[in-house]
């Protein structure tokens, strides 16, 4: 078995949370999806957003990534860094914070690629068509011409286990009692308290 | 994974005889890359380097900014400049900041005779 996870750090890589024929478990807010994936790609670095313009000392709306959206029966893996000195707070769906604690919700700014070279605190997980939104605060006295972000990251295609022709009821009890293999795969922000 | 923390692909733009006029002069020495049919990516520009040759246009200056063709302001940078017949370099982080520009680039002299040939190098960001 593969040594597979999310949030997994070395030097040089970022590695698929699984391959082809693993388990997941697909967690969307309070919703759990049980599928195998079948196909997997990885996406090479690319700018997914601009968030736009910004005036000096002053905070963007937020505006959604829909590049980031994947098809249906689909999840991405993402990881994802600023290229114009702004700070991100992101949101997981567009109604749920990230990277939140109980008094602040954490940004990341271009001082990501010092800090945390391989980005593994900035990996997200997209199901189908829920998308994160940004937003960017502008901190400097001059305005941004723009706030880009770039996301890399993989493509994966999954089946369904709970229904369908690809049904197996007997592996999805088997990894609900721990008996076969599975990754958990959050694809949402969690709501304080929620 | 470790990235690298400075972005940018390095390209030089065309060489330019600017001439005499000020900025009503202004010619455009670097257009930012908007390729048709390109999927994402809004580009931007860091200047490197600015080279100068002065055809005898005498002992002058030379600005940048990043303001339409004939227009010229807003300016990039403080004035460059540019003797009399001689060849001068500047460069990113020895001689000037790091400036950025998400518009093309332009430049002109204020010089009232000859012409001076600019050429830049920079950084596409994006």
């Amino acid at each position: 078995m593969p040594d597979l996870y999310i949030f997994k750090a070395q030097v040089g890589m970022f590695d698929p949370v699984a391959l082809q024929n693993h388990n997941v478990r697909i967690h969307y807010v309070q919703a759990t999806y049980y599928r195998k994936v079948d196909f997997l790609e990885g996406i090479p670095p690319f700018q997914c957003v601009n968030l736009g313009a910004l005036a000096a000392v002053t905070p963007s709306g937020r505006v959604n990534i829909v590049n980031l959206e994947m098809a249906d029966n689909e999840f991405g893996l993402w990881r994802w860094y600023p290229i114009d000195d702004a700070q991100i707070r992101l949101y997981h769906p567009a109604g749920i914070a990230k990277y939140q604690l109980r008094n602040l919700q954490v940004p990341v700014d271009m001082n990501i690629l010092f800090r945390d070279p391989n980005l593994v605190s900035t990996e997200i997980a997209v199901w189908q068509n829920n998308r994160p939104a940004a937003e960017a605060i502008n901190g400097h006295a001059f305005a941004l011409g723009a706030v880009r972000l770039i996301a890399i990251g993989y493509r994966f295609h999954t089946v369904d286990l709970e229904s369908g022709k690809d049904a197996d009821p007997e592996l999805v009890n088997a990894i609900k009692v721990g008996k076969a293999p599975c990754t958990d795969v959050w694809c949402s922000g969690r709501g304080i308290g929620d | 994974m470790l990235l690298a923390n400075k972005e940018g692909i390095v390209v030089t733009g065309p060489v330019v005889p600017l001439v005499p006029g000020g900025a009503a002069t202004s010619l455009l020495v670097f257009a930012i890359p908007v390729l048709v049919g390109q999927l994402v990516g809004v580009k931007s520009v860091k200047i490197r380097k600015v080279i100068l040759h002065n055809n005898a246009a005498g002992n002058t200056t030379v600005l940048i900014g990043n303001g339409a063709v004939g227009v010229g302001i807003p300016v990039l940078l403080p004035a460059l400049d540019s003797l009399n017949g001689l060849t001068d370099s500047y460069y990113a982080d020895a001689d000037f900041p790091e400036v950025e520009s998400f518009a093309n680039i332009v430049a002109w002299t204020p010089a009232v005779a000859g012409t001076i040939d600019i050429q830049l190098e920079v950084a596409v960001i994006g």
